[in-house]
């Protein structure tokens, strides 16, 4: 009792306090499962001593009275009943929070319009807000770049930090350009080569879009390699969809490049039983890379993933087939096993110049897979492979399998 | 005393809420932990009595590739509803669902309207969001907050800013539309009018949502139009016009949404299609009548099935019609009999087979969208396609044609030959005339493939070899089709792929209505022992009538159906 006298008055001093901010950190009376704490509100107190009626449709006068002014501010510039109509729709939906872009041009809303169903004619937009998104981070950042890039200089300037002797002229990209173009060139009379085949006619415009896109990735990859490769693009159709895009991409440079185009078939141009197609859908296996053989690579991006399109190609020309290893070098997790370009040119360029699977499978994106599988496992897996299906490899590959089991056991406990 | 009582309350709260959620966390983990041990001694166990490395395979190999379970085949049953269903359940360990709901993202939203200030008091207290407003109109949405909250929020951001921004506004119109706060609806829609020249659609469709059961009825109608100037319909917005037009008694004027709705190729949702049955009860009018028949016959050919309430309203429906005596009763079909016979009223129904016409249009299309394709080398190479055709033109017809590395593979206990062997044995007793579709690399001796069961199958049945490349189930389709009605096909595949590779909606279903006719299942196979085939279906799964009577099947609440499949349960009426 004694006790309780002393802490009741300390008690007093406390409370009023707390009541004065009117929150309580309580626990909630009924025992919810998820156990988080929870803010309450403590509302019926206050709304007590403050003002008891609060006008419940003030909101409405506040909005109509504002709204004499914008009414004249809407008076827009005339234009196609139907085509403003859509204008607004967009920026309404831009309003409730949609992905949807600030600005559309002429061309890109008949291409909205032309699209069939709500769910196509709102990715496409989406896709348009995403773009102009970057676009403006990307000003944005240039503008800072710019900035600082300024600020530095007047610093340089004043301090005068930078040694006026040197050795070498700055090295700038243009002289790293002659080098590569060098290279590239003898790649042209020399160099082993790599032929993208270009007769996918049936792409939308967007996977036109991203072909160019990788094909272009290529290039400069091929050209900053060690031992570029000699780089064919086949079947490319003199102003065909290929043709104009890539005009339209490189501009002048295209003329300039240092790459065989022709409109030729490969099989014109190589002898058959040198030539390789490679496609995801192959039954062969490639296991190692023949510095006589041709690499064929299907341009094709398709985001519709058809099966067997290239396949069906070589097997009407008749050609050998081969697929990458992925299954024998990775645990696979997700995803096709269809690559990019830009990826399948790195994995083809290093296997030139190193001859190292792992190295060159190392651009394989890593949300793939889950990591290289034991030396010993491919090992199982090679022979299971290649030899028919007997019993003895049956076990032993179901062996495998249990010890590759338990490893990922060992390994998820671990963790 | 009484003093304390709160802080004891609080004390005594926490005392038992820890414990509470470290018991509760306690069991979730010691059950988490028990069963995976349990998986992995069950597994432990069976591999040491059976076939001690197969039997490992088979278990890691169930969940790592397909997710079928290839070593004892589950009774299988291809077209009843939530059959696809049981399967999944029974093929993969559903893991527990977490739901994760981070403490953060509570808002709890206030039981009564606040002041402007008491807002922007708890507006610092939830200084984290980004966006307050739009966080609490979220969670006002999610708790069915009473509209005055709500509305007092409004006030507070109106008296702040001089405005209120659309989306807010539109939020508001969602709390209002649940409430059905009619006259608070027409009055934003007021001053959405006035304020904006058009609307999105989202704000159009609550609109209509919100308008359609009131005296404001007819003004859904124009907003209607205006939805369909900028954006397409959806078959919501329809179904709540529909919805007023009937409860303010103009059902002309619904039936005639409804044509213009299946014309624009929207399928009316199943409680739309209910509204009509409720709504035409108390009418004598022939042709009103007429009209919902018309109704049934749009489900017919749409093939679409009612669910159990609206079956309900039909079967209500029918027996309303003064002068007919309908009489409704709920049935099963009998599927062990085989027969067409409805166990109710004794009635035949439909035959499945397809007519001449449909038979020889579905026969064309699986040739050319199935076989050639937009590429003949994609499926097959032209070479073998004539090998194929010289195959199936030089040999009368099959009664039965088997696709034999489906049907092998069956179960992993039994080496495949001898499970295909087992199968060409028992369905040679049935019929005469057989055809295996194979690869070639069946034809080489291995464990799996052995040659003595190969050459005692071949003097059963006629056997025909594709390439190692190519794909068999084109061929398998064509040598039915080509054998002509009387052919009876067995696979486990659904065939799933190759219907949707049919161009038309109309060849899809009549392709999968032959399917239903002409799929014979490997039911349940243990070796040596059992061996039943489901046997197809003689009766179509089709709304149907002959005029004294009228078949409908339904979906009942429990099953869920996967599209690929046939709901089991019948409404029979029969007119006394």
């Amino acid at each position: 009792m004694h006790l309780l006298n002393l802490i009741r008055p300390a008690f007093k001093l406390i409370a009023p306090k707390i009541t004065k901010y009117g929150l309580f950190l309580t626990m909630p009376r009924k025992i919810s499962t998820c156990g988080t704490l929870r803010m309450i509100y403590l509302n019926k107190n206050i709304s007590k001593n403050v003002d008891e009626n609060i006008d419940l449709d003030e909101w409405k006068l506040v909005v109509l009275s504002g709204l004499e002014k914008e009414a004249f501010e809407k008076a827009s510039p005339e234009e196609e009943p139907n085509i403003a109509a859509i204008k607004e729709y967009i920026d309404m939906s831009r309003r409730l929070g949609k992905a949807a872009p600030e600005n559309i041009t002429e061309e890109q809303l008949k291409r909205l319009i032309e699209y069939p169903s709500v769910s196509s004619r709102n990715r496409y937009l989406a896709f348009l807000a995403s773009k102009e998104m970057k676009k403006n981070a990307e000003k944005e950042k240039k503008k800072k770049q710019q900035e600082e890039r300024d600020a530095l200089r007047k610093t340089i300037d004043n301090e005068e930090l930078i040694p006026k002797n040197r050795l070498f002229r700055a090295i700038w990209e243009s002289s790293m350009d002659v080098v590569y173009n060098w290279k590239a060139a003898q790649a042209m009379s020399f160099g082993q080569p790599l032929v993208f085949d270009m007769d996918f006619n049936d792409m939308s415009e967007r996977e036109m879009q991203n072909t160019v896109n990788q094909m272009m990735e290529c290039e400069g990859l091929n050209r900053k390699a060690v031992e570029p490769f000699h780089l064919h693009y086949c079947n490319l159709k003199e102003d065909g969809p290929y043709h104009k895009e890539f005009l339209k991409r490189y501009g002048d440079t295209w003329d300039n490049l240092f790459v065989s185009v022709t409109e030729k078939s490969y099989v014109e141009l190589f002898p058959r039983d040198q030539i390789v197609y490679l496609t995801a859908d192959s039954p062969n296996v490639m296991e190692t890379f023949d510095h006589n053989k041709i690499y064929i690579i299907g341009c094709l991006v398709d985001k519709s993933i058809r099966k067997g399109v290239s396949l069906a190609r070589a097997k009407r020309l008749k050609l050998a087939t081969a697929q990458l290893p992925l299954e024998r070098y990775f645990h696979w997790k997700t995803g096709a096993k269809v690559l990019t370009l830009d990826q399948m040119i790195m994995i083809l360029i290093t296997l030139k110049n190193t001859g190292n699977w792992k190295e060159a499978l190392e651009f394989v994106p890593k949300r793939k897979h889950e990591g290289f599988l034991d030396p010993s496992l491919q090992h199982f897996i090679h022979r299971q492979k290649n030899k028919k299906i007997s019993q003895q490899n049956f076990k032993k590959k179901l062996l495998v399998e249990e010890l590759s089991k338990k490893r990922l056991w060992n390994g998820l406990w671990e963790e | 005393m009484g003093f304390f009582l709160p802080i004891r309350n609080w004390v005594l709260q926490t005392l038992t809420f820890l414990p509470v959620s470290t018991k509760q966390n306690f069991t979730a983990v010691y059950r988490r932990f028990t069963s995976t041990t349990l998986c992995r001694w069950a597994e432990s166990i069976d591999s040491k009595t059976f076939y001690p490395e197969m039997k490992i395979k088979d278990s890691s190999m169930m969940k790592k590739k397909t997710g079928k379970n290839r070593f004892s085949p589950k009774p299988f049953s291809a077209f009843a509803a939530g059959s696809s269903k049981m399967r999944a359940i029974c093929n993969t360990n559903n893991a527990v669902a977490n739901d994760s709901s981070s403490p953060l993202n509570i808002v709890s939203p206030p039981d009564t309207p606040l002041s402007a200030k008491e807002w922007e008091k708890l507006k610092e207290e939830y200084q984290h969001f980004k966006n307050f407003e739009n966080v609490m109109f979220e969670s006002m949405i999610a708790n069915h907050s009473p509209v005055d909250v709500a509305k007092s929020l409004l006030v507070a951001m109106a008296k702040r800013d001089g405005d209120i921004e659309y989306n807010y506004l539109v939020m508001y119109l969602a709390i209002c539309v649940f409430h059905k706060d009619i006259e608070e609806i027409y009055d934003i829609y007021n001053i959405m009018k006035a304020k904006y020249k058009s609307l999105e659609a989202s704000a159009y469709s609550l609109l209509i949502k919100g308008l359609s059961d009131s005296p404001h009825w007819k003004e859904t109608l124009v907003l209607l139009e205006k939805v369909k100037k900028v954006s397409f319909h959806s078959k919501q917005n329809y179904g709540d016009c529909i919805e007023g037009a009937l409860l303010n008694q103009e059902r002309n004027l619904a039936f005639e949404l409804f044509h213009e709705m299946v014309a624009e190729n929207l399928t009316p949702p199943l409680t739309t299609i209910k509204l009509f049955f409720d709504f035409c009860q108390p009418v004598k009018d022939d042709h009103l009548k007429n009209k919902c028949t018309d109704i049934l016959y749009y489900l017919r050919n749409h093939q679409i099935y009612p669910d159990e309430s609206l079956m309900l309203s039909i079967k209500q429906w029918f027996e309303s019609i003064p002068g007919e005596n309908w009489k409704g009763s709920l049935t099963s079909m009998n599927n062990s009999y085989c027969s067409r016979q409805c166990p109710s009223c004794g009635h035949f129904l439909e035959d499945i087979n397809l007519s001449e016409e449909e038979y020889i249009n579905v026969k064309e299309k699986i040739k050319r969208d199935v076989i050639e394709g937009t590429d003949v080398f994609r499926n097959t190479s032209p070479q073998e396609l004539e090998r194929f055709q010289r195959f199936m033109n030089e040999h009368p017809p099959f009664d039965v044609v088997i696709d034999g590395l489906n049907v092998a593979k069956t179960t992993l206990r039994n080496p495949s030959s001898k499970t295909l062997l087992d199968v060409v044995f028992y369905l040679a007793q049935k019929y005469h005339r057989l055809l295996v579709l194979g690869r070639r690399h069946m034809l080489k001796h291995s464990f799996q493939w052995k040659k003595s069961d190969m050459d005692a199958m071949q003097k059963k049945a006629d056997f025909f070899f594709t390439d190692n490349m190519s794909k068999d189930d084109p061929f398998l389709l064509y040598a039915t089709f080509h054998s002509g009605g009387h052919c009876m096909i067995v696979t486990r595949d659904l065939l799933r792929d190759h219907k949707a590779v049919l161009s038309d909606s109309v060849t899809r279903r009549l392709f999968f209505k032959w399917q239903r006719g002409h799929q014979m299942v490997v039911s349940s196979y243990i070796p040596g022992k059992i061996l039943t085939f489901e046997d197809a279906l003689p009766y179509d799964t089709i709304v149907q009538t002959d005029g004294n009577t009228w078949h409908i099947p339904y979906d009942d609440n429990l099953s869920n159906r996967a599209s690929f499949e046939i709901p089991g349960k019948w409404l029979c009426l029969q007119k006394k």
